[in-house]
């Protein structure tokens, strides 16, 4: 929406520059910006007069003229039929930059040198027209800017309005608010329209099919117009306005739209087949063609304007190409009407397109405007298309819409917003908004049907503080409400996941959580559910992702091919699975390729599973969650014999781990080992140790002593744990694996463990004859169990 | 005047130094200290002809040897400085051995921020579903069915019942109003999905900070008061604050807010393109129509609603301008907010 500032100033008293308006209007409720629409397009363009003009030689069109440029006489090659001596024009010098970027430079045409160029409307902006010059009056003053002349340097107010303020959608509206701001009184457009004496009723009949969807429509008849260019004056407003004009008629319902903020719309009334007006639903596949030669294939979604029997408009969207309005035109059929905004909003989404009709009936217009913006558009067609206004509106008005009554407590105002505003005040903002207020201690407010958002109190104290001014509201600062908040759990675990997982290396990744449904279905395995997006915004990003794994693949990626080949990585999100309702896990991915950091000291060493399952280890400490166990499992997708579900006692897995399969890892271009984990954040959360309870130390001192076994290789060692602290009871406090050999030392097929194990009581110190005897218990249960060979206790 | 007990005790002091020299520095001063032309011994010697004549001798034969003695000594410490040096072999200059630290996400970084400034005036925290039904991302926040309102959220749909991926975090607001026992003052960080063409400024996922108070007797003042108070602790004392006029179906009025720019502090420049001005955030009073939909008596209670937007503000406060960086975890990204 834009509209010229002295188009403002023309309805409305204010003290105010442009930019002061602009930003007056930005805290009163429309976003508003000045610009100046045609400053770059007449550059070096200005009023010239050609003083000689002769044919070119060689050309049966182009002429010579000299034209007075004010400081100097420029030769010009015009091709224009129109073109006489003596006519003063507008004139483009070399140097111009015309609309759409078309640069007027030094020419030479049939070995005659052109100095510029003589404009068209097209050239300039202002319409299609390029069948001839513009012939500017006689008096224009030779050299003056064409900016200057055409008055189009005026400053424009361009407004980005939120869908709350259909009001604003009009000059009156802008200037309505403008008044209000500046204390003043709005200056509605005076005219006085003359009626001939024949009724329009007796031409034209009005029936309405769904009074719900088209609760007003009123027409005039205009007889024996001339169609033709409009006066200056109205094509300055609707350029600056940002719309072409066409023709009087076109041009004058669209200028009462801009002024009004209604729309209207022009039918040729002798292209109707019955004299009447059926408003009803579009049929199932009826076909009609609107204005732009589109051809549609309705629904009954799509409300019709129909001449009885066939549409001639789409209701509120567009007219018709059947009844259009053309150069053969002498009569016309005025529509004003008011459409339910749902309806026009369902009909124009059908249609596939929006006018600046649509976008007003959609936003909701004013019903009790009707009968003045048509008195006004037929006011100036008769003036200006030397029209026959019959007498009389008809006037179809089958579901009366009537300005709301609200009650508004003044305290309340004040009690709502912080604020001191006093009764007077709020009488003068509501009425200079055009509410009506009846003071009856509390004040009884008529909300006009132009502001259809306001319907109850606080909507009033809405448009009260938007003009009195937010600035008026002060800062209170007390604390209301609870005084403290409870840190949840949650929240405390995901910080200490953050804090565990930065301290041992790994940087933090976020995703959007969109995935390619092929790509996925290679990290959950083909067939299994994904949840689908509906409306994509693209292909790739098509499905919910049901693992971060998914994601951390995706950085993963990214980074190698930046050549960050280096990597350990965790992000904290959720995975999603379809379901009624929808399956929402959150989750903890880890992800780690490369190699170690490596320093002068340090060698670099690639990872391995082993650093995948330290960080896990440390990760759970760091939580206070039992150390899981890492069970094989076959789970896709990591690869054979390097996969593992992480089980706490006998729990679902917790989650998994192991090596991503390298032919996945191939379809996210990566092509060097990686390592991974997810963790279910839900069950760390359960599993997490929130109540630390204190243990005397120990009183007495502990005997340490260490224990190698040699085993089959295939023997584990978590196995081996197990039966240690199994044989070795309350007394055992730790064990521990301090080395692991296989190679000359041992047999073939044999492995070497080294256990380091801590005796203690608490009842008294251990003698060496109990620590000897304990440990060989652990020995020889290890020798039943494993076939073990004990070599070193 | 200096006798021979003296002489002694000066030696005593200066192998006392020597010894607990720790720098070649030190060692240079006691030397100076001692041996220099001002030093100590230097002035007994100058000294001497002020003396009877049977001292001098026995006197300044003591200070001289001491003054051997001392030099020796600082020469042989001086030397098992060098020593001891290169047999230890440290060079202080070399990096230290340690592991890297990983660095938390920006957006974990102004979250949390957000939530401890938030936290501290009693805001308790709240998450949702990011998987929402249309009732509580749009009907309970006072969007009726087709409202053009609707148009404003570009919003991706989800198969299953009436289900979108949640436009903004506000239908948390909906779930607790439902359900909680008043006065309620809650934040609810999360994601959110606009179905928006990604750009350097737009992406189809952002974070958001919201926030919201129910209670008797709130005002509009009172919200001005706790985004003043916010802004102070978030980006530092000096910050002025600008309602504007906006429009959210959920709250009733509406305001954008803006915060003086930080960068020029409200002189005009690039970051603020010249206006001074930031906007930072959305916010408003709780509409009726939103209690009223959670059963809460509307003329009793009153809250206000906040909204903030935390990728614009680590972009603001960072200087970054590319959105879709965020997302693409490049680790020379991450570590720079290390
Ligand atoms: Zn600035």
């Amino acid at each position: 929406m834009q509209v010229p500032y002295s188009w403002i100033k023309e309805l409305a008293d204010i003290p105010w520059s442009a930019e002061e308006l602009a930003e007056r209007l930005t805290l009163s409720g429309a976003e508003a910006e000045v610009e100046e629409l045609f400053e770059a397009g007449f550059e070096n363009v200005c009023v010239g007069h050609i003083i000689e003009l002769e044919p070119v030689e060689g050309s049966d069109h182009l002429k010579k003229a000299v034209v007075d440029s004010g400081d100097e006489h420029l030769q010009v090659i015009c091709g224009a039929p129109n073109a006489a001596k003596g006519q003063k024009i507008v004139l483009a010098k070399v140097g111009a930059t015309l609309k759409e970027g078309f640069k007027i430079k030094k020419a030479k045409l049939r070995g005659v040198e052109s100095y510029g160029m003589i404009c068209s409307e097209m050239e300039l902006g202002m319409s299609e027209d390029h069948s001839g010059i513009i012939v500017l009056e006689d008096d224009a003053e030779i050299g003056k800017p064409a900016l200057d002349y055409f008055g189009l340097d005026d400053p424009v107010i361009k407004l980005d309005l939120t869908p709350n303020r259909p009001d604003m959608l009009s000059a009156i509206g802008v200037a309505r608010d403008s008044a209000c701001l500046a204390g003043t009184k709005l200056k509605r457009p005076e005219f006085k329209l003359e009626e001939s004496a024949e009724k329009a009723s007796d031409y034209i009949n009005i029936s309405i099919d769904d009074p719900d969807a088209c609760p007003r429509y009123a027409a005039r008849i205009i007889r024996n117009i001339k169609i033709g260019p409009s006066p200056w004056w109205i094509k300055r407003k609707l350029l600056l306005c940002g719309i072409r004009p066409i023709s009087n008629i076109v041009d004058i319902t669209n200028l009462v739209m801009m002024e009004y903020g209604h729309p209207l719309h022009a039918f040729d009334y002798d292209l109707f087949k019955n004299k009447e007006i059926l408003v009803r639903r579009a049929h199932e596949g009826e076909k009609f063609t609107t204005l732009d030669s589109k051809e549609h294939e309705l629904d009954p979604r799509v409300l019709l304007i129909t001449d009885g029997e066939k549409g001639v408009a789409a209701a509120g969207v567009m007219g018709g190409l059947d009844t259009e309005v053309t150069e053969k035109t002498r009569n016309i059929l005025l529509e004003s009407a008011y459409f339910d905004s749902i309806t026009i909003r369902k009909s124009r989404q059908k249609l596939g397109m929006t006018s600046e009709s649509s976008i007003r009936f959609e936003k909701g217009a004013d019903p009790n405007v009707v009968p003045a913006a048509i008195d006004r558009a037929a006011y100036l067609m008769q003036k200006y298309a030397g029209g026959e206004v019959l007498s009389g509106i008809v006037d179809c008005y089958p579901k009366r819409m009537d300005p709301i009554r609200i009650t508004l407590r003044p305290e309340r105002v004040n009690s709502f917003l912080g604020t001191e505003i006093s009764k007077d005040r709020i009488v003068k903002i509501l009425t200079d908004l055009e509410y009506g207020v009846e003071d009856k201690g509390t004040l009884e407010v008529l909300a006009p049907t132009h502001a259809p958002d306001v319907t109850r109190e606080v909507d009033l104290i809405e448009e009260i503080i938007r003009i009195e001014g937010y600035d008026s509201i002060p800062f209170v600062e007390r604390n209301s409400g609870p005084l403290v908040a409870v840190t949840r759990k949650d929240d405390e675990l995901r910080s200490e996941i953050r804090r565990v997982m930065t301290s041992q290396g790994f940087d933090e990744a976020y995703s959007s959580g969109l995935a390619d449904t092929d790509l996925l279905a290679k990290v959950m395995g083909n067939g299994q559910p994904q949840l689908k997006i509906l409306n994509p915004i693209a292909e790739d990003l098509s499905v919910m992702q049901s693992s971060v794994i998914y994601s951390l693949l995706k950085s993963v990626s990214h980074n190698i091919s930046r050549r960050n080949v280096n990597l350990c990585l965790f992000e904290l999100g959720r995975g999603f699975l379809p379901g009624d309702p929808p399956q929402e896990n959150e989750q903890l991915g880890l992800i780690i390729t490369g190699a170690s950091d490596s320093d002068w000291f340090t060698k670099p060493r690639n990872f391995n599973f082993y650093d995948l399952k330290g960080a896990i280890d440390v990760l759970v400490t760091g939580c206070r969650n039992p150390v899981p166990e890492f069970k094989y499992a076959d789970r896709i997708p990591y690869m054979n014999g390097m996969s593992f579900d992480l089980k706490f006692e006998d729990r679902p897995a917790a989650g998994h781990a192991g090596m991503i399969d390298p032919e996945i890892a191939k379809a996210f271009d990566i092509k060097q080992p990686v390592f991974a984990a997810l963790l279910d954040f839900e069950t760390m959360l359960n599993m997490r140790n929130d109540d630390i309870q204190f243990r005397n130390l120990p009183r007495f001192p502990a005997s340490p002593k260490d224990m190698a076994i040699v085993v089959d290789d295939d023997i584990q060692a978590g196995d081996i744990m197990k039966e240690i602290i199994k044989a070795g009871g309350k007394l055992l406090e730790e064990v521990k694996l301090f080395d692991l050999y296989r190679g000359k030392q041992v047999p073939e097929g044999k492995k070497s463990l080294a256990f380091a194990m801590v005796y203690r009581s608490d009842k008294g110190s251990l003698k060496s004859k109990e620590v000897i005897k304990l440990h060989s218990n652990i020995a020889e249960h290890l020798k039943k169990c494993f076939n073990a060979e004990i070599r070193e206790s | 005047m200096p006798g021979l007990k003296d002489i002694d005790k000066i030696k005593a002091q200066a192998l006392a130094a020597i010894a607990s020299a720790s720098t070649q520095d030190d060692l240079n001063n006691i030397s100076i200290k001692y041996l220099g032309r001002k030093g100590v011994i230097t002035s007994i010697l100058k000294s001497l002809k002020d003396l009877p004549i049977e001292q001098r001798k026995s006197v300044g034969a003591a200070a001289n040897k001491i003054k051997v003695e001392i030099d020796q000594e600082i020469k042989s410490a001086l030397n098992k400085f060098k020593i001891s040096r290169v047999k230890a072999g440290i060079d202080p200059t070399l990096p230290g051995i340690a592991r890297r630290l990983g660095a938390i996400h920006p957006i974990t970084q102004v979250i949390d921020d957000m939530c401890r400034s938030f936290h501290g005036m009693g805001f308790a925290i709240e998450r949702g579903p990011e998987v929402e039904t249309d009732y509580y991302n749009f009907e309970a926040l006072n969007f009726p069915p087709d409202h053009p309102a609707r148009d404003m959220q570009d919003t991706f749909y989800v198969e299953g019942n009436d289900l979108v991926l949640r436009t903004h975090t506000t239908p948390v607001q909906a779930r607790v109003l439902e359900k909680c026992k008043l006065p309620v003052k809650v934040i609810t960080p999360g994601k959110t999905y606009r179905n928006e063409e990604i750009s350097t400024r737009s992406y189809c996922v952002f974070h958001q900070v919201d926030g919201f108070l129910v209670d008797e007797g709130v005002t509009m003042a009172d919200l001005k008061g706790v985004l003043v108070a916010f802004c102070r602790d978030f980006f530092g004392e000096g910050m002025s604050l600008r309602f504007r006029p906006s429009y959210f179906p959920f709250t009733e009025p509406s305001v954008e807010v803006d915060i003086s720019c930080f960068l020029c502090r409200g002189k005009g420049c690039q970051l603020c393109k010249y206006s001074g001005w930031l906007e930072i955030l959305g916010a408003g009073m709780i509409d009726p129509n939103v209690l009223k939909m959670a059963d809460i008596d509307s003329e009793k209670y009153t809250g206000y609603a906040f909204g903030i937007g935390v990728e614009r503000i680590a972009m603001l406060k960072y200087g970054i301008n590319d959105i879709r960086l965020f997302y693409e975890n490049d680790i020379r990204f991450i570590r720079q907010f290390i």
